[in-house]
């Protein structure tokens, strides 16, 4: 006999709808994982190379039909450039597809290792509280108070404008929201009752720290991962466009803004804006995903 | 009571900021920058090396240097403890004095778009809360997490090429006034408070002209945050036990209205510390786009010369800001809500 | 005359992804100075029902359908400002949670005075003159001083107090109580409602009094309401409702009062020594403080084998830290607590887990003390895994066993907590706690937060599962209903300290110590024909508990005790035993004084 009395479910009338938002974002940040993996290498350019056509307008949009007939019938004498190409002759739409491998690579790489480390020390911070792990917070506190930009800005240029080193750059400014994040977590689950119930069946304080504990702590964490992916992609295409982030011709898309900001103002505006087009999707489907999985958590809970 | 309270944050801030300018210190003479071959060329001569480093006072131990810095040697040089953030190592001039320069360009670009985004944020924040889940606050949500995530330096460049090169309503992103006006005495910093003062009103409206494009920009993305916050923070209070109690009681609706608000108000507070940091992470790229030489401007062009000693003030000035901020925050917050100051 | 009849109520919540009906067709009325019980489980609609007969329904639900008539006229029909004069000025109402309806940003006399202003020509002064003249209506000490208070400086029984006194005070034609003194201690609760009784006896207005409490509706209504899957499905005068239920849920209710007449358990032949405190102590220090709160004092207590002991008293008497000291979650200050012999007060961390298979715990919230990120089979395999290595088959084959003792469908096992029902996880705790076939069980009450149909059915399978398996109970509660029906013994705690310690049948038949006195005559027995309000019970204590912290000098209940003299005022007070076997702390009683 199964008893489910109690605060009973209402019988729900009608069933959950798609949930579009997610979908947006959840395509997005697809199509920018895949180019991060094969986007050098399906350009019609090579994106470090440039070629000897300078500053060339994209097609209009009235010609685009014709090019890209003209494209596949193998009739035009080079492949045509989709975006333009910039005042050194790079075309634009390689660089701006083999992008990702760069933004997205830092990105990632720089959320994984602040979770990493946010995760470790919040967990310690919110389990064993003493002055050690106070001056902790402390110190994540007056780091989190600092403008996150110009903290990862001296730190690149010093440490030299490697991609390591913005990796590294942007980890160290994003492990105090880690650390806050699940610490504040750790410290509601640790007081909750299955914590007591465990240790009054005599598990192990480090069982119950890892088993019960940490995975119940970590999803705001990993929840926050996705604005944090987002934001570091801006961060370091930032970082570019002040000169102190990766170096020419490394095709990232902060760079190729930055190479086409004196341009714009001379009218030749599609160096800068198709960079900026793809930044501003794949941060905006980042930003969408990380509040599509934020209300599917709210509503669990 | 109140005033203990304060004696002790600023106490603590002290501390902090102490704490903050050694690691700091240490911290850019570890990574491996080299502050005098940037000053002196790859391609000097070592004697023209060495002559540099000593010059820069990096000759000498880490520990000199910081106890120079500090001001524990006033004889050989000022130091923070005679109120001397340093000279600068670029153009020789002293910190304080550059950063007093250029601060207020800054102050003046987040105080206004800050205005801005408040006066459109707030009422689309709550328009969104007041019709939730309707086809309007959607629209309104989606565009506070665009605004939100989006690169601020692509934006001010885009509205230069639409408003400057295609519309022609706006002036070239080439500073705070044309290069061809003379600027006004510098008294406050601040361009439309010094053209006032100057009694120029051409000037003036020069000055609020330039500033156009950036205020736009920088109001853009922090209206994002801004509105989410309004929102959310209404739709809580909306949704709130004693604001429903409220209307159970028939209170007007006007004072259910206040009720709703001053709840919404209290939790915005933490919140604007927070933007703040997010406002001048944004002002730092708007100022380099227009050139509007703030203290943004200042501390890229201090990184990328590791300038050290106005990479250090930069850091000191900017902290210091902040934990004032919070403190303000923080007093007002226990002003609007007694729980906090419990 | 009717003063509020309504018809075919439908209130329809719309998220994004579902639709539910709390309130499907529900329709009855309420006559002028009529006291009316609307009864029905958590989640039945009660609460949105009694707020949609003000018009208003909480975010995102909306009424969709019906007519709420007063006096004549529709409200759900009315223009906002006419409903709004309505509300408040003829309908009044309070709420469960009472703190959280009180703008915690505002004093609570400015509240009160807004209050009586929206409905009141008034001026600021004479709006502050009215509230303070409702606080002192509703018996609020000192009312000048407290309508400066905040609400979060306010306790439960205040902050209700002070919700009563702003729905009174422009005197409604109809009180609507959700669920009043839902978060508040048994003696409290009496003397809330008596008061509310009382004060509405005056005002003249009628109540709908919502509640899942028999004992409420028993002692203070006229009339009762049953509200299931959104609909009435029962109206009937209280006698009948009591003595002859109708609807199948209302006998389900009301079965285990029916069933158990007056008979109490059977008292153990055995030796009372399997597990014994010595003078049980425990402190908790304060953070930048020298003081503590003392949450339990030298309490000594015995249990048989295969015996149930009841622990009661109000929250913040220390009840549950002793359950706590005696499975050592926490560790005593001082004192000895004995197991089958073995002294574990101090055992060795290896000992101790040794000897925790064979003494477990139950927690009051089952939501919380399930991880909800494990399968029920995983979370019923832990205990296993931790005092042994078993294989997979062991463990699934001991998980159902546990399941079935529980009455509970092995298919569960493969399901984890979220989407289970209260009842359906307490159960779970049961079969986990029993899993390692334990010879001693705390029950930290395990039933408070339960609806009373699956409270009965949880009493019931304690009571089998005591018996069946011969297993030592500490049943934690304030709950003197399923004390009675559960336990051989009991032992009544105030402010840390055990004041009288019996068979239950000695206790609750004829309580010594004033204070089991109190809880006894404050406890809400369902019993219709001997209501409260008909044989008018004076209060038993004066005031609130105190603080743990600041402790009375000699007797702990000389504060509020009405025989308090000035040698109890002075004197610390001993247990001591009585000719008949109980233990009492009250020096007046042994000298057979009171």
């Amino acid at each position: 006999m199964t008893d489910l009395s109690g605060p009973s479910d209402l019988p729900p009338l009608a069933v959950r709808k798609r949930d579009g938002l997610l979908t947006f974002g959840v395509t997005i940040v697809t199509v920018v994982c895949i180019l991060a993996v094969i986007g050098p290498y399906i350009g019609p350019y090579d994106p470090t190379l440039t070629t000897p056509r300078v500053a060339v307008p994209p097609p209009g949009l009235l010609e685009i039909p014709g090019t890209f007939i003209g494209w596949l019938s193998g009739t035009l004498e080079y492949p045509p450039h989709w975006m333009g190409t910039d005042a050194s002759g790079y075309d634009i739409f390689s660089r701006v597809i083999a992008a990702p491998r760069t933004d997205l690579a830092i990105a990632l790489a720089a959320n994984a290792l602040s979770l990493i480390l946010g995760v470790f020390f919040g967990l310690i911070a919110g389990y064993y509280r003493n002055w050690g792990t106070e001056f902790m917070m402390r110190v994540s506190d007056v780091m989190q108070s600092f403008p996150v930009f110009i903290s990862a800005m001296v730190l690149v240029a010093l440490a030299g404008r490697s991609t390591t080193n913005i990796v590294i750059a942007l980890a160290f400014v994003y492990v105090p929201i880690y650390i806050r994040l699940t610490r504040a977590e750790v410290l509601s689950q640790k007081s909750r009752g299955f914590v007591e119930a465990a240790r009054a069946l005599g598990q192990p304080e480090l069982t119950i720290a890892l088993r019960h504990v940490l995975p119940n702590s970590m999803t705001p964490a990993l929840i926050q991962s996705s604005v944090t992916i987002g934001f570091a992609i801006l961060l370091t295409a930032g970082l570019s466009f002040v000169g102190a982030g990766v170096r020419p011709p490394t095709p990232e898309w902060g760079l190729m803004i930055s190479t086409g900001a004196n341009q714009i103002i001379l009218g030749e505006w599609w160096p800068s804006v198709f960079p900026g087009i793809a930044i501003s999707l794949t941060v905006f489907g980042f930003a969408v995903l990380g509040n599509a999985l934020e209300r599917r958590y709210e509503e669990g809970q | 009571m109140l005033w203990r309270y304060i004696a002790k944050r600023l106490l603590i801030g002290v501390v902090q900021l102490f704490g903050l300018i050694i690691a700091v210190f240490f911290l850019i003479r570890l990574l491996p920058a080299d502050p005098v071959s940037r000053l002196v060329g790859m391609n000097a001569s070592e004697e023209a090396y060495a002559q540099a480093a000593a010059q820069l006072g990096l000759d000498q131990p880490v520990m000199t240097q910081l106890a120079q810095y500090l001001g524990l040697q006033p004889d050989v040089q000022p130091g923070l403890l005679q109120g001397s953030l340093g000279i600068s190592w670029v153009t020789n001039t002293p910190v304080l004095t550059e950063i007093g320069s250029y601060l207020p360009v800054t102050l003046e670009l987040i105080t206004l778009a800050f205005i801005v985004a408040l006066l459109v944020a707030v009422p689309v924040g709550m328009f969104g809360a007041l019709n939730p889940g309707g086809r309007a606050d959607k629209g309104v949500f989606l565009y506070s997490l665009f605004a939100g995530s989006q690169p601020e330096f692509w934006w001010g460049l885009l509205f230069v090429y639409v408003f400057y090169y295609q519309l022609g309503v706006a002036p070239p992103p080439l500073g705070r006034l044309s290069p061809m006006t003379n600027p006004p005495d510098f008294v406050t910093g601040v361009m439309l408070v010094d053209t006032l003062i100057a009694g120029s009103i051409p000037k003036f409206l020069e000055a609020l002209h330039h500033l156009m494009l950036p205020v736009l920009t920088l109001a853009f993305i922090l209206s994002g945050p801004i509105i989410k916050m309004v929102r959310q923070n209404m739709l809580r209070a909306l949704q709130s036990d004693f604001v429903l109690y409220a209307n159970c009681i028939g209170l007007p609706k006007k004072r259910v209205a206040r009720y709703a608000l001053r709840a919404a108000m209290a939790p915005s507070m933490t919140l604007i510390g927070i933007l703040y940091g997010f406002m001048l992470s944004g002002a730092v790229l708007v100022e380099s786009v227009f050139s509007l030489g703030g203290i943004g401007q200042y501390s890229i062009r201090s990184v990328l010369a590791f300038d050290y000693p106005a990479i250090q003030g930069v850091v000191l000035v900017i902290t210091a800001i902040s934990l004032l901020v919070y403190l303000i925050l923080d007093l007002v917050h226990a002003a609007i809500d007694p729980r906090i100051a419990h | 005359m009717t003063l509020l009849t309504v018809r075919n109520l439908q209130v329809t919540y719309r998220s994004e992804t579902a639709v539910s009906r709390p309130v499907d067709g529900a329709s009855f009325t309420i006559n002028p100075r009529e006291v009316v019980g609307l009864v029905g489980d958590a989640g039945s609609g009660k609460s949105t029902a009694a707020l949609a007969l003000l018009g208003l329904a909480r975010a995102p639900g909306a009424i969709t359908g019906g007519a709420v008539i007063f006096e004549g006229r529709d409200l759900l029909k009315l223009p906002d400002d006419e409903v709004r004069a309505i509300r408040g000025r003829d309908i009044g109402i309070i709420v469960q949670n009472p703190r959280a309806a009180l703008n915690p940003m505002l004093r609570v006399g400015t509240q009160i005075g807004n209050a009586y202003k929206a409905h009141n020509p008034a001026t600021e002064a004479q709006a502050r003159k009215q509230a303070v003249d409702m606080l002192r209506m509703v018996g609020i000490n000192d009312p000048e001083r407290r309508v400066e208070a905040f609400a979060h400086e306010l306790s439960g029984g205040m902050a209700q107090r002070a919700l009563i006194a702003m729905a009174l005070s422009s005197k409604p034609k109809l009180l609507i109580a959700d669920e009043p003194t839902s978060g508040l201690d048994v003696t409290i609760q009496a003397q809330f409602l008596d008061e509310m009784w009382q004060t509405v006896q005056s005002t003249g207005s009628a109540i709908l009094l919502v509640t899942q409490e028999l004992g409420v509706i028993a002692n203070y209504c006229d009339r009762v309401l049953v509200l299931h899957d959104g609909r009435i499905v029962e109206d009937a005068p209280v006698r009948d409702f009591f003595a002859n239920p109708q609807h199948p849920y209302s006998q389900d209710v009301l079965r285990l009062f029916r069933e158990r007449g007056g008979e109490y358990p059977a008292q153990i032949t055995g030796p009372r020594d399997f597990l014994k405190t010595d003078a049980l102590t425990k402190h908790f220090p304060l953070r930048n403080s020298k003081k503590v709160v003392q949450a339990v004092d030298k309490v000594t207590l015995t249990i048989g084998r295969a015996e149930a002991v009841g622990l009661v008293g109000e929250s913040g008497s220390g009840k549950t830290t002793v359950g706590r000291c005696l499975l050592r979650l926490v560790d005593a200050t001082s004192g000895k607590i004995t197991f089958d012999g073995t002294d574990i007060t101090a055992l060795p961390p290896a000992d101790m887990r040794k000897i925790r298979s064979r003494m477990q715990i139950v927690f009051q919230d089952p939501y919380d003390s399930l991880n909800p990120r494990w399968t029920i089979e995983d979370l019923l395999a832990e205990p296993l895994r931790v005092h042994g290595t078993p294989d997979k088959a062991t463990v699934r084959a001991k998980a159902t066993a546990a399941l079935n003792l529980v009455d509970l469908d092995p298919a569960l096992l493969d399901r984890k907590p979220r989407g289970l029902g209260a009842s359906t996880l307490q159960r779970v705790n049961i079969a986990r706690a029993l899993i390692l076939d334990p010879e001693f069980v705390v029950l930290d009450e395990p039933t408070s937060v339960l609806a009373p149909r699956a409270r009965n059915g949880l009493i019931a399978l304690l009571a089998k599962l005591q018996k069946d398996l011969g297993i030592s109970f500490l049943f934690i509660s304030h709950d003197l209903t399923t004390v009675r029906y559960l336990c051989q013994r009991v032992a009544v705690m105030y402010l840390g300290q055990i004041v009288e310690e019996g068979t239950v049948e000695q206790v609750f038949s004829t309580p010594r110590h004033p204070y089991s006195a109190a809880l006894l005559s404050a406890h809400l027995f369902p019993d219709p024909t001997h209501r409260r309000v008909d044989h008018p019970v004076p209060a038993a204590l004066q005031g609130e508990i105190p603080s743990p912290i600041d402790v009375p000098k000699g007797c702990y209940l000389s504060s509020r005790c009405p025989h308090a003299t000035d040698t109890c005022r002075a004197t610390a007070q001993t247990l001591t035993s009585l000719p008949d076997g109980r233990q009492v702390r009250c020096m007046r009683v042994v000298n057979g004084e009171i």
